[in-house]
């Protein structure tokens, strides 16, 4: 029997099979409300990033009518003097966004447990409250929402077994095999033809599935070819289970058996697995209660106000070198307010210090989940589809990275502008905003 | 009926696949409970240490101004409870650490789950899991052919010949199965009782009976159903398949689809909403640390009229501590309105999803193993609350010192001693009750108890045309 033929009568054989059709329409409507919900959470990020901006905007018109007027800030504030470059950067709302990935639509991976807006001021830590996850139900956050990955990941292996559990097995049990044998010139090659038209059927399916979800964010517009990758990992993965349940259809002849051992193998790979290595991570390496960083906010940083000026001032000045030959230092009435400008700049030192080790800590969890990928391959696979959407733990480290660096830079540039005794005007407060967004 | 349940049990030991399972999911089972326990032990000793580290450096202040230690504050770690090791619930998703300070009623932050890459969509491995995904899946596989198979051989004939009702065959049949299921939630629920002897207490045990309740009532409807289709399907494949994408559209489908509807049919403020309206809301009251503010004014006016002088500096006591804890009464006014909106909304979302029980006993199920495990939404809200409770009492505490302690209006450089910090009280969690929030659970249980019902009815009355050939 020609392979064509075989494909031409597994398509009727599907096409009769009511169930094996509702299962296919099953999923395909819950990849498509996981597109959906993807797409949503996408439009939802961008909007409240362009809110965030209209304010930003708004905010900054304001204090830019006070350079028009030549006031130093808002009456009701009189410790406000925006010509100080302190005040002028704290006033300039610089904000840095994790603006979300087209790609996002297939999978909503971590994006729900952190912030993706962040205000930078010269005070600020990438392990601030605010950079903690939007308001959501933990209830729901616990179930997880239904996207594209987790209907790829949970739900397309078991239409596959919908679609493959009797193949072989019904012949067998009725009888047709030896029929079946005489037919074809191989047994194993009739199998494998039904196996591969369903595998053919789910790609061309996936296909559909991915092109969709590009055309509700634009997808073709991310960067590194998210989309190209999405099918590549997405084939991957329906080939790894195409190949478990062939073994499996190969061995075995009777339809119940092949169906609870088809059952059973999902369970242990989509449920058991992740979840013993999760509670082996937990036990590890429980929850980080952040000591450290507390420290450093409360007693540590309290240390530093507690510095006697002399070791405070040479603290400041090997941060600085270029602090004892600037303008400010030469005139004795100014350098103690100038100084007390750099306090920020120790405690962020301080803080990035005390940061260190969390995120050390963060990263052996890290390499246990990765050691774990050819234990629980699902959790590998997961992994791979929050990358390429941008929303795995490593792009919101990125963000943090990225934060650190702005809020450095910030720093950097109000205490240099601070002792060079630099005079902010309109056009210096402008320029602050194009320079302190990038880092 | 009961020798037919005796034919069944012995049946099911004499099936080896059947035996191999059992043990195999029983180890598991035992090795989730281990595991559970371990977990808690661990994640408790680290939250004991680091209370008594920060209550170490509350109670080493040597001198500090009262209003210097509001902002100085403290912070309070989410306790994990004995029951968390059995249904772990919300606990992962949800932060650990809790800022308590001055002016401001801060939010729980660094969750577990943001301090890893994904790794377990459906949580760790912990006996719920098992209890309620893999547990029914076997009682499913254990039943589907249970009338189906004894149709086809014939038996099922023979055995109405011998003087057994085909209302007996069925009930015996499901009360076997399910007696299967409860044998393991029996056994599960003893050895956690077993590895915490020492620290039972009958709030654990009445919690705990309510939490295998709620699952004796859930094994009974699958396995009722699975019998019931059994009986009605010829074919033992149809009737697996059939139950299997019950079970698909019951644990994976419609939880998951349901809660994220019910967050769009009752909407969450977005963070950046929530925080601009409560600054907006904060900044039309007093403000504590500017005296030339308009209110501020106020009250400094009826002040002086109370203790009957002319200026805040003939006032014996410290205006600025009264300042500032008019400033947080104001503020605990916003942080009611708004954080109270808040928790008015996510109980809308709880009890709209509870509803969804009539058309899914899993997510009965889930609620009820959730809330009497104490590790739901509920109960992390009420942890909250009794937190807010605490930093309102501990920055009265401060302001009060501030005021009344001996400085005089202005004299911000005046220090409260140590004796004063180590009387201040430590946070202490009040593991909140059962009967406080049991009627929450009602409409979870109540439903289970309707399926129960429902389940029973089909098969006494859905099964009466059953065909014996």
């Amino acid at each position: 029997m020609k392979i064509r033929s075989i494909f031409f009568y597994e398509w009727k054989h599907f096409a009769r099979s009511p169930f094996k059709v509702v299962a296919l329409l099953l999923f395909v409507l819950a990849a498509g409300y996981g597109l959906h919900n993807g797409a949503s959470l996408y439009h939802d990020q961008m909007a409240e990033i362009d809110r965030i901006e209209q304010t930003i905007d708004e905010n900054r018109q304001e204090y830019l009518t006070y350079y028009d007027e030549g006031k130093p800030g808002p009456e009701n504030a009189p410790w406000i003097n925006l010509a100080e470059p302190f005040w002028a950067v704290w006033f300039n709302y610089i904000y840095h966004f994790k603006t979300p990935s087209p790609a996002l639509v297939y999978s909503m991976g971590q994006a729900e447990q952190y912030g993706f807006y962040k205000r930078e001021t010269c005070w600020a830590s990438p392990y601030d409250a605010d950079m903690t996850q939007e308001i959501a139900n933990p209830e729901r956050l616990q179930t997880g929402t239904l996207d594209f990955s987790f209907a790829l990941l949970f739900l397309l292996p078991l239409l596959l077994l919908t679609l493959l559990y009797n193949i072989k097995s019904m012949e067998a049990e009725q009888g047709f095999l030896p029929l079946i044998e005489v037919q074809a010139a191989s047994k194993n090659t009739w199998l494998l033809s039904r196996v591969i038209f369903y595998l053919g059927l789910l790609a061309v399916l996936i296909v559909g599935l991915l092109l969709y979800g590009a055309m509700l964010t634009g997808v073709f517009s991310a960067e590194g070819g998210a989309f190209g990758q999405t099918l590549l990992f997405s084939f991957f993965y329906l080939l790894f289970w195409s190949v478990i349940y062939y073994l499996i259809l190969r061995s075995g002849k009777s339809i119940l058996g092949n169906t609870l051992k088809m059952v059973g193998i999902w369970l242990v790979i989509a449920f058991i697995l992740p979840a013993a290595v999760l509670q082996w991570i937990s036990i590890e390496k429980p929850a980080n209660l952040m000591t450290d960083l507390i420290d450093a906010k409360r007693d540590k940083s309290q240390e530093i106000y507690d510095l006697p000026d002399s070791v405070f001032r040479a603290k400041v000045d090997a941060l600085f070198p270029e602090i004892p030959t600037s303008p400010v230092a030469q005139d004795s009435t100014r350098i103690a307010t100038a100084y007390s400008d750099c306090y920020s700049a120790l405690i962020n030192e301080l803080m990035k210090s005390s940061i260190v080790p969390i995120e050390a800590d963060n990263e052996l969890k890290n390499e246990l989940v990765r050691s774990s990928y050819w234990l629980s391959p699902i959790t590998f696979f997961q992994n791979r589809f929050n990358t390429i959407a941008q929303t795995h733990y490593e792009n919101y480290q990125i963000y943090r990275n990225e934060i650190q660096a702005m809020i450095d830079k910030q720093i950097r540039t109000m205490v240099s502008d601070t002792w060079n005794d630099t005079k902010i005007d309109k056009q210096k407060y402008l320029d602050y905003h194009t320079s302190l967004k990038t880092n | 009926m009961w020798q037919i349940i005796k034919n069944e049990w012995s049946a099911l030991s004499r099936n080896r696949t059947l035996l191999g399972l059992s043990l195999g999911f029983l180890l598991v089972l035992l090795l989730s409970v281990l595991l559970g326990i371990q977990q808690t032990q661990e994640q408790t000793q680290r939250y004991e240490q680091a209370q008594s580290e920060l209550r170490q450096q509350w109670e080493n202040i040597e001198a500090m101004n009262p209003h210097g230690a509001a902002h100085y504050g403290t912070y309070v770690f989410k306790p994990s409870n004995l029951l968390s090791s059995l249904d772990d619930g919300v606990n992962s998703v949800t932060g650990n650490v809790l800022r308590v300070e001055g002016h401001v009623q801060n939010e729980i932050v660094h969750s577990e789950a943001s301090q890893m890459q994904s790794v377990s969509k459906f949580g760790k491995l912990k006996s719920s899991l098992l209890l309620q995904y893999i547990l029914p899946l076997l009682l499913l596989f254990l039943a589907f052919n249970s009338i189906s198979s004894e149709k086809q051989s014939g038996r099922l004939k023979l055995l109405v010949l011998q003087g057994a009702t085909p209302s007996s065959l069925i009930w015996g049949k499901t009360l076997s199965v399910w007696l299967y299921g409860m044998a393991l939630l029996t056994l599960t629920v003893m050895v956690y009782a077993f590895l915490n002897l020492g620290s039972i207490t009958t709030e654990i045990v009445n919690r705990t009976l309510f939490f295998y309740l709620s699952y004796t009532l859930y094994y009974f409807v699958i396995s009722g159903l699975t019998v019931l289709i059994s009986a009605r399907w010829q074919n033992a494949t149809v009737a697996l398949t059939s139950m299997l994408g019950i079970w698909i559209l019951w644990t994976i489908f419609l939880p998951n689809i349901l809660l994220s509807s019910v967050e769009q049919w009752h909407e969450l403020p977005s963070r950046n909403e929530f925080q601009t309206a409560m600054r907006e809301d904060r900044s039309k009251g007093i403000d504590g640390h500017n005296p030339a503010d308009e209110r501020g004014k106020e009250l400094e006016e009826q002040t002086l009229v109370e203790y009957g002088v002319d200026s805040v500096s003939q006032l014996p006591i410290n205006f600025d501590g009264l300042r500032m804890q008019a400033d947080e009464e104001y503020g605990n006014q916003v942080w009611d309105k708004h954080f109270g909106h808040l928790r008015d909304v996510l109980a809308k979302q709880k009890q709209t999803y509870q509803l969804a029980g009539i058309f899914n006993p899993f997510i009965s199920l889930q609620n009820a193993s959730m809330g009497f495990s104490a590790s739901d939404n509920l109960h992390h809200q009420e942890f909250l609350v009794q937190v807010e409770g605490y930093r309102r009492n501990f920055i009265k505490i401060l302001n009060d010192e501030h005021a009344f302690g001996g400085s005089t209006t202005g004299d911000w450089g005046w220090e409260a001693d140590n004796d004063f910090f180590k009387s201040v009280p430590d946070y202490e969690y009040q593991p909140v009750s059962l009967s406080a929030v049991f009627p929450n659970y009602i409409p979870d249980l109540l439903l289970l108890s309707v399926w129960t019902i429902l389940v029973s009815l089909l098969l006494v009355f859905g099964t009466k045309k059953m065909q014996i050939v």
